[in-house]
């Protein structure tokens, strides 16, 4: 009885190790280096994977933040608005999902002529913000800069996923 | 190696990363202790059946979700944020129980009997998720939400508070109900005509494993995914049945493999980018080697 008494008390225990680790209500990304709040360019695909959807989960917690990311560009105009949209994708470990952020450049750049051709990798810096449209949320990163990388993305024909 | 230790150092001041852990251990720890009994009353491809049916519920959670924001009431949007900040497990676990009910406990007296009735559950269920994802998508990437689904993607490094703490809750009712009823359940394992004759309500506990096992299951998906969920609960019994004898030492032992291999499966995922649930079964195959490989000298003396 006494063994079972304690197997129980061994189980609620760690019970109460999972529930005490998961307090807080969102995640928090520790702070990077090199003046970023969150430096992407820093972690394996599968941690960006985890980190970018934090950040589109928990948009509160990120507005504002500085990020650097790298990953490949990809360009989508809405026909109906004309509305153009610019991201960066980056591919999960099973290389079926994309977690991808939308980034708008500082000053008036006109595309094609000021971005890099679609599918090439790229790093952008930026301020992060977010925006809904309909039940979406949509993060990007404003203010964005754009640091070519030397080689190109391995995919570019993936179904895109931003949010 | 110490900058592989220092990478993984700063990974775990990662909050969805150390949630990642707690999760994976507590259901390999799950998994493994039930994993036994099923394999021992060969039940072990019932995992998979269910698994599936779980996938077919999420389907249909989607499409009742899709359904409900398409109406545009204040009411039906609510509902539908419901379903979906939980992972769709309130449609998701009462439609896997009942399957697993349906399976363990009626499986004995229906026409359709044992492993047909599991893989026709099985194909079907998969075949009418994957039609209805199809025909109503909840997000632009379908590919990418069956992938997530049946393989588990790395769905694991993006739980939030709340799902670990269901997850925590949902494993100490199994590890309890597994530790209370340890003795009734090795029975119905070893013997089920035995524990009738001896008065013991064998189709109560057979309900109970049957109730369990769903639990698992639909707590695992996010782990491993639907397709891998069979090999968390049949490698480490395998296992430990290769080198021990005993009904407790086998789940001790499968437990300690089990939570051995999810632990080093999730790290080395996140330090070399592989798919979690794919590292976690490879780890498993791996000390199922070994273990078969120690059983040859056991077998010598």
């Amino acid at each position: 009885m006494k063994k079972r008494i304690f197997a129980v008390l061994a189980a609620a225990a760690i019970m109460l190790t999972g529930c005490g680790s998961a307090e807080s209500g969102s995640s928090v990304s520790p702070a990077a280096n090199d003046g970023y709040d969150v430096d992407l360019t820093q972690l394996s695909s599968s941690m960006v994977y985890g980190q970018v959807y934090d950040m589109v989960t928990n948009s509160d917690s990120y507005v504002g933040q500085k990020v650097k990311m790298k990953g490949s560009f990809s360009y989508y105009k809405d026909e109906q608005t004309g509305k153009e949209y610019f991201a960066v994708l980056i591919a999960d470990a099973t290389a079926c999902c994309s977690q991808g952020i939308e980034f708008i450049l500082k000053g008036d750049p006109v595309y094609p002529d000021d971005y890099p051709a679609i599918g090439t990798e790229i790093t952008v810096t930026g301020s992060f913000a977010w925006y809904k449209e309909d039940y979406a949320t949509y993060c990007q990163l404003l203010d964005a800069e754009i640091i070519p990388n030397d080689a190109p993305a391995e995919d570019t024909t993936k179904e895109l996923s931003w949010n | 190696m110490s900058e592989q230790l220092s990478t993984l150092r700063y990974y775990l001041e990662f909050d969805f990363v150390r949630y990642a852990i707690i999760v994976g251990l507590l259901i390999s720890l799950c998994a493994s202790l039930l994993g036994v009994t099923l394999v021992l009353k060969r039940f072990s491809f019932i995992g998979d059946g269910l698994s599936h049916v779980a996938f077919g519920a999420i389907a249909v959670s989607s499409v009742l979700t899709f359904g409900l924001r398409a109406i545009g009431s204040e009411a039906t949007g609510r509902l539908a944020e419901v379903l979906s900040e939980n992972n769709h497990t309130v449609i998701v676990l009462p439609l896997t129980v009942l399957a697993a009910v349906l399976l363990l406990r009626t499986g004995q007296n229906t026409k359709i009997k044992g492993d047909a009735a599991v893989a026709m559950i099985s194909v079907g269920s998969l075949a009418i998720g994957y039609l209805l994802m199809n025909r109503f998508p909840s997000s632009s990437n379908i590919s990418g939400d069956v992938c997530s689904t049946l393989f588990g993607s790395t769905s694991i490094l993006t739980l939030k508070g709340s799902d670990v703490v269901v997850c925590s809750v949902m494993a100490a009712i199994v590890i309890v109900t597994f530790v209370v009823f340890y003795n009734k359940i090795f029975a119905v394992t070893f013997d089920e005509s035995f524990t009738r004759a001896s008065g013991v309500n064998a189709g109560l506990y057979n309900l109970m494993i049957a109730i369990i096992t769903a639990v698992i299951i639909v707590i695992s998906m996010n782990l491993v995914g639907s397709l891998l969920i069979s090999a968390l609960i049949i490698f480490p019994s395998l296992s430990a049945m290769r080198i021990l004898r005993s009904f407790r030492g086998v789940v001790i032992c499968s437990a300690v493999i089990s939570v051995f291999c999810a632990g080093v499966g999730i790290i080395l995922s996140i330090l070399y980018s592989t798919p979690v649930g794919s590292t976690i079964v490879a780890a498993d195959i791996a000390v199922f080697l070994i273990f078969s490989f120690l059983s040859l000298f056991r077998k010598g003396r």
